[in-house]
């Protein structure tokens, strides 16, 4: 489905579930985007969706459309392409409670110890399904549904830099500190996101994050 | 190296800007870049500068900078009355200055944001291509901050001279009293109720005291918050979302770039400019958007002012 949000924009969502396989196909479409199309100022691959931003000199909505669904359907058959990602990004996190706030009544409310709760949340390879929200954050999917809870009903004021969040299927890391509202199971050590071009640019759609639980020890040695 | 310039004082919202961030908006990164762009391009256009120089973003007034050197500035915008040494200069030109004289930029009367553009640009920090300062997300800028009195500025070309240039009175944008917004309906526009479809063009809303750089937002009947949205999707200049209360909001130049809430679609590029100058209290209404012809005006204005070429 194509409409426009946009005097120069075209948003794209793909009949696809938003996983492993969908942000694939949606960044296949994006590389078809950027060669078929003129003057492609912007793209967003998010999800099952893909927002092209173009220029007002060369942008016509019917020959636009005309391609896109054409690229669409070819985008859905198949086996998609293997995304352009780079290495999977291995990340340690500390599951704490004194360093994660929601961590021990959501594992309680699971019926789960702590433990099994990082054991269910760090065995996951996840998949880059969109970054944004604020610079270097992503929304990594899919987490075990049975660790799986929405997002508080009231977001929090502060969330640390480097908490490791949950909210319904996603899980992600903020990389900075500033209201929030996903439940906080464990902590990154922020140092991993003091330098703001490493934060920036570690995660990209369609690359694979995987979490390695460490100590509190180890998790005080990493803070320095 | 000593300043051309020293701020002797900031006033409440102070920050370097230029015409955004254009790379980035895949990994999340704010575009930035000036509230209102008109204003900003006109004022580097005045000095004979690059269209997308860096340049001072004042908010409110406030704001006063004693300069150390002989140079030239320009400055745009609305939402101060300026002064040198005391003598007003009025704004939309260009103002000579000579060393220890102090340049002043009172509260004004109407609008929100003065433009002083510096003869080749301030030099300013760059991130991924630009120095606009995102305050929310530490970017550059004076590492994404407000300047801070007693901010020492230097610019590429103090020795610049020009006769005194002035935008002539017809091509002063009014700051009016109440803004029509042309709405390109799009995203969940389709999946509100259709009472709230006809709403959003019949009602209005005043601007809400607690707009800021990220976002415009609006006061006045609640909507229906619409469908709910289960993944963020990817945001457009000024796209219209609605919050948890049923108020709309406007994305602006420090938005995010993807967002959860159902949205309407988004309001003209260019009308964003005119937004950035309203008030708390102006009132806001929508209107319906030809697409077309919005992208018309954006061709005319890139062309003219020689910007927006792919990147």
């Amino acid at each position: 489905m194509i409409t426009f949000p946009g005097p120069v924009s075209a948003l794209v969502t793909l009949p696809v579930p938003a996983d492993r396989d969908g942000i694939a196909r949606v960044l296949g479409l994006e590389r078809f985007a950027r060669d078929a199309l003129p003057d492609v100022r912007a793209t967003i691959p998010a999800f099952n969706r893909l927002l092209i931003e173009s220029s007002p000199h060369s942008w016509d909505p019917e020959e636009v459309e005309a391609l896109l669904t054409a690229a669409a359907k070819e985008c859905i058959r198949g086996t998609p392409p293997e995304p352009e990602t780079g290495e999977p990004v291995s990340l340690p996190v500390c599951y704490d409670p004194d360093l994660a706030p929601d961590l021990a009544d959501l594992a309680a409310g699971k019926g789960l110890s702590v433990a099994e709760l990082a054991r269910l949340h760090s065995r996951t390879a996840y998949v880059v399904l969109a970054t944004g929200f604020a610079p270097g954050f992503a929304y990594l999917g899919d987490l075990d549904p049975r660790i799986a809870m929405p997002r508080l009903p009231t977001p929090r004021r502060r969330v640390e830099a480097g908490s490791v969040g949950i909210a319904d299927r996603r899980t992600g890391i903020y990389p900075a500190a500033g209201p929030g509202g996903w439940r906080l199971i464990g902590r990154v050590p922020p140092a991993l996101f003091a330098d703001a071009t490493e934060r920036i640019s570690r995660f990209r759609p369609g690359g694979t994050v995987e979490f390695r639980a460490i100590d509190r020890k180890s998790y005080q040695a990493e803070c320095g | 190296m000593s300043p051309h310039g020293v701020v002797d004082r900031p006033g409440p919202f102070c920050t370097i800007q230029d015409f955004g961030r254009r790379t980035g908006r895949r990994a999340g990164l704010a575009p930035g870049g000036a509230m209102d762009q008109r204003a900003y391009l006109w004022a580097n256009r005045l000095l004979g500068n690059e269209p997308a120089a860096p340049a001072l973003e004042v908010t409110l007034g406030g704001f006063a900078l004693r300069f150390a050197v002989d140079t030239v500035v320009a400055i745009t915008g609305e939402g101060c009355a300026a002064t040198l040494d005391g003598v007003e200069t009025g704004t939309w030109r260009t103002v000579r200055a000579q060393p220890g004289q102090l340049l002043r930029l009172g509260y004004g009367s109407t609008g929100m944001r003065t433009y002083v553009a510096f003869p080749g640009g301030l030099e300013a920090t760059t991130a991924f291509g630009s120095a606009s300062a995102v305050v929310r997300d530490g970017m550059p800028g004076l590492l994404g901050r407000c300047l801070r009195p007693g901010e020492p500025l230097r610019w590429h070309a103090p020795d610049y001279r020009c006769p005194v240039r002035r935008l002539p009175d017809e091509l002063i944008p009014p700051v009016p009293d109440s803004l029509s917004l042309p709405l390109v309906t799009g995203y969940e526009w389709l999946d509100f109720a259709a009472a709230d479809r006809r709403r959003v063009f019949d009602a209005g809303w005043t601007v809400d005291p607690a707009s800021d750089r990220t976002a415009t937002r609006l006061a006045g009947p609640a909507l229906n918050t619409g469908p709910r949205v289960l993944d963020s999707t990817p945001l457009v200049d000024g796209t219209v979302q609605v919050t948890g209360d049923g108020s709309p909001l406007v994305f602006m130049r420090d938005r995010p770039t993807i967002g959860g809430y159902a949205k309407l679609g988004s309001v003209d590029p260019i009308a964003l400019d005119t937004l950035a100058q309203a008030r708390p209290g102006t009132a806001v209404r929508f209107v319906r958007a030809e697409p077309q012809a919005l992208r018309s005006a954006l061709a005319r204005r890139e062309s003219f002012f020689g910007i927006g070429q792919a990147h």
